[in-house]
């Protein structure tokens, strides 16, 4: 076990990881999501001495009510982790996520209106579109498929595409960055991050240059405080997007794909009556969240009589808290007719996921083109897909078949 | 029936909206006007659910009288 700092005490201790605690560990047919509720059993807040991946003890913060305290405290704790600092040798804040109160506001108002609801609506179209086309494809092909790799991940990387004003003919080059920045070696991962990076610089300086009708042209002309954005900071800007926007969503798909493969009796019930979708979409993003919140407390300060001393990290598992009894009745049922469903995949406080309409629209179109055009489906050969933990949790393969294959 | 809107902690969930979008209205950038809401007779059902969705609990229910809800 890592050293514990001196500051806690050892009764706060608890071995515990989000990478090799139990459940954690890929593996087929694991629920990483349901293992951590079992921290409802234990201690509201303690210590992990070894539970990042780069070898860092957190404070673990269990209930709904503490992580709304914590992560509505931008200001005692603090997001900017500079999870892009190892890989870079310098710090390249990913923007508004790493910027703390009060300037997030600037960044934050500027790019709110570009991810809103409304706006969201507007894009209805052509992602609706773009998923009917991989799911007709998939259809043609026969009677199965692998839905991480034919399905979701094309998917969010087309819908990410779209939105930065790229041509999709870019698509299979931005997987092949996906899927070593998500699942990669850490050289590899660290590799993509700086490829990312580079294109990422490429596009600010050729959209200086020759402006277009898109969120890149938008970023560079764009005024914070009155001045303009420099270059590192719309960098920061699309660089977080890839980050945040792709693997996510995918892993969401994949959960929700999963537990309608393992619940026919759900899926009919959403075939029959599709407009459940959209709130079997949110019970879905209770039960199979994908984000650990990390924050770094920004002073020493107390959190009802435990100190938590600058530099430490707090960890928020949105899981976890999606799991508080004293916040869902019930919460290890999944009702996708839940009522009154407060979840917290998206966190709390003002860096609530900027994506997060994007995201849940993109969960729903994908739930009701696939049901209105895959006849009943189930898991393919019986194989249950792979998931993990870690600080995005994940789900590696979803093989389904219909109809007569795989029997 | 009155919700209190606690705009300082309205982080643009939306869930309010979506929820209830005859009650709820937001601003351009997605989060709450930011003024209480005098809820209209026959909608304190809807006002009710759209307030216990806002995962910021920046919705506050103020003279709830529970034979209204049902
Ligand atoms: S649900 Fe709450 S946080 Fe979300 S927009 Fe409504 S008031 Fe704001």
């Amino acid at each position: 076990m890592a050293t514990v700092p001196d500051h806690v005490p050892a009764e706060l201790v608890k071995d515990f990881s989000y990478f090799t605690g139990p459940g954690m560990c890929p593996m087929r047919g694991g629920d990483p999501q349901g293992a951590l509720a079992a921290l409802h059993d234990g201690p509201p807040v303690f210590y992990a001495p070894n539970n990042t991946y780069d070898g860092y003890g957190t404070w673990v913060f269990v209930r709904a009510e503490d992580q709304r305290r914590v992560l509505q405290d931008a200001e005692t704790f603090s997001s900017h982790r500079k999870i892009f600092e190892k890989a870079l040798g310098y710090d390249l804040p990913t923007i508004p996520l790493e910027v703390d109160p009060p300037e997030h506001g600037a960044y934050r108002s500027l790019l709110n209106p570009l991810l809103s609801p409304k706006r969201v609506m507007a894009m209805e179209t052509a992602n609706r579109a773009r998923a009917v086309e991989l799911i007709e494809a998939i259809k043609a092909k026969g009677n199965d498929c692998e839905v991480m790799n034919e399905f979701a991940f094309p998917f969010a990387v087309g819908v990410f595409l779209e939105f930065l004003g790229l041509p999709q003919s870019r698509r299979e080059e931005f997987l092949g960055w996906a899927d070593k920045q998500f699942h990669g070696t850490p050289e590899e991962r660290g590799e993509a991050i700086r490829t990312v990076i580079a294109f990422m610089q490429e596009l600010v300086e050729l959209r200086r240059r020759e402006p277009a009708e898109d969120f890149m042209t938008f970023v560079v002309q764009a005024k914070v405080d009155g001045r303009e954005m420099t270059d590192k900071e719309a960098v920061g800007m699309g660089a977080l997007l890839f980050v945040a926007g792709l693997d996510t969503v995918a892993a969401a798909i994949g959960f929700d794909f999963r537990y309608l493969a393992e619940n026919p009796k759900q899926q009919e019930e959403l075939r029959a009556e599709p407009k459940g979708v959209v709130l079997a979409v949110e019970e879905l993003l209770r039960a199979f969240p994908t984000v650990i919140m990390t924050r770094i407390a920004s002073r020493d300060t107390e959190y009802d009589g435990i100190k938590i001393k600058k530099g430490d990290r707090i960890s928020c598992p949105s899981m976890v808290a999606n799991r508080d009894p004293e916040e869902f009745p019930d919460p290890n049922t999944i009702d996708l007719a839940r009522p009154n469903n407060r979840h917290v995949a998206f966190a709390y406080g003002p860096h609530r996921c900027l994506g997060s309409h994007l995201a849940r629209r993109e969960l729903a179109i994908a739930m009701e083109e696939w049901l209105k055009r895959i006849p009943t489906f189930r898991l393919k050969d019986d194989v249950a897909p792979t998931t993990y933990g870690g600080h995005v949790f994940g789900i590696e393969d979803v093989r389904l078949a219909w109809g007569a294959a795989g029997q | 029936m009155k919700i209190r809107v606690v705009k300082e902690k309205c982080a643009g969930h939306a869930r309010c909206w979506a929820q209830s979008p005859e009650i709820y209205d937001l601003d351009d950038e997605g989060y709450i006007l930011d003024h209480d809401i005098d809820v209209p007779e026959g909608q304190e059902r809807a006002a009710w659910l759209g307030a216990k969705s806002c995962p910021e609990r920046a919705l506050v229910i103020e003279d709830y009288k529970k034979d209204s809800a049902a």
